[in-house]
């Protein structure tokens, strides 16, 4: 389990612990799913932001991500972005299959996650608690907050 | 004799060489109309067209409730302004054209467009207005329906468009283009001067 959340091991670890105690057991699958490179692009003001991030599912069966949570936002959507004759379109998405052995990334102008409202003040540098919902089980991924600017 | 006449047509054909450079994107010249808008700036003041000639300006039409392309449209610009020289800098200016006038007020486009540098100011006005604007650049611009929580999606024109500093048209940027290629028009369009 550990090195299969090698990434996001520094952030997940004591709360998949917690998780654990509080569950019994952690879902073998979930175990061999990990998350890096988790960004939440956040502007000032009460605009929605934007998550991205890569998840690498290490088990031999298919995932599905069906959604998010986090107690920072009011609402967490999964969307995607796509251009089609130069008009920018976006669209909401029920949920992401992740193939055994696949990784699937969340990146600018693709699939993201969009974080609506707010519910304190956020910056960038700040970390925000995402959890994950993977086949029903919950994945905590810390997110790092980061201008538009840096993707 | 001969030598003395040929120097200056070589000098002439060369500068009428660098006029006429291609510009690496889309070249807009001939088929789009010179910038003309009546619009409400960051401070609920009027804002026109002409307020806004005197730098090379790109203009985006965008909403500020969208997470994903319009950050990263506007940020990708701001890197490219960093590339610029102070001189350089001080010629231009981005316009970012509310298509969400309905949520996005003067107040909230200001500090959005804020966010990004001095170089940004973010426009907005009623429904007319940005039609008139928005059929002038033959562009479309659509409401997807409102969920449970009442927001909704708003898809737009991805494209950004440059004009120089007296508001003829000059070149587009979309996408796939690259930061360098954008760069080397822009710059081409500030020495216009």
């Amino acid at each position: 389990m550990l090195n299969a959340l090698s990434n996001a091991r520094r952030h997940v670890m004591p709360t998949l612990l917690g998780a654990a105690i509080l569950l019994g057991a952690v879902n073998a699958q979930a175990s061999d799913v990990s998350v890096s490179n988790a960004r939440l692009s956040l502007l000032p003001g009460n605009t929605p932001g934007a998550g991205y991030f890569d998840i690498e599912n290490g088990s031999e069966s298919a995932i599905t991500l069906t959604g998010a949570d986090s107690e920072a936002f009011e609402a967490i959507e999964l969307h995607e972005s796509m251009e089609h004759d130069g008009m920018a379109h976006m669209h909401g998405v029920e949920s992401v299959e992740i193939g055994p052995g696949e990784t699937f990334s969340f990146a600018p102008r693709g699939h993201h996650l969009m974080f609506m409202d707010r519910l304190a003040p956020l910056t960038e540098g700040d970390e925000v608690e995402v959890t994950l919902d993977i086949d029903g089980e919950p994945l905590p991924v810390t997110f790092d907050v980061v201008s538009p600017a840096s993707l | 004799m001969m030598k003395r006449m040929l120097l200056p047509l070589l000098a002439a054909a060369l500068l009428v060489g660098c006029a006429d450079e291609e510009f690496r994107t889309t070249d807009i010249e001939e088929i789009m109309p010179s910038l003309e808008f009546a619009l409400t700036d960051g401070d609920g003041e009027p804002a026109r067209a002409e307020d806004y000639r005197g730098k090379t300006t790109l203009v985006y039409f965008g909403y500020t409730q969208c997470p994903d392309v319009c950050p990263l449209t506007l940020a990708r610009f701001a890197s490219i302004f960093n590339e610029l020289s102070e001189a350089e800098r001080d010629d231009v200016q981005m316009l970012l054209i509310s298509v969400d006038p309905e949520r996005d007020t003067p107040e909230v486009l200001k500090r959005y467009t804020g966010a990004f540098g001095p170089e940004f100011t973010g426009l907005t006005g009623d429904k007319e207005e940005i039609d008139a604007l928005t059929n002038r650049y033959r562009i479309a611009y659509s409401f997807e329906e409102p969920n449970e929580r009442g927001d909704y999606i708003v898809n737009h024109s991805s494209a950004v468009f440059a004009f120089n500093a007296e508001g003829q048209p000059r070149f587009l940027v979309r996408d796939p283009h690259s930061n360098q290629d954008v760069l080397a028009d822009l710059r081409q369009v500030i020495a216009e001067g």
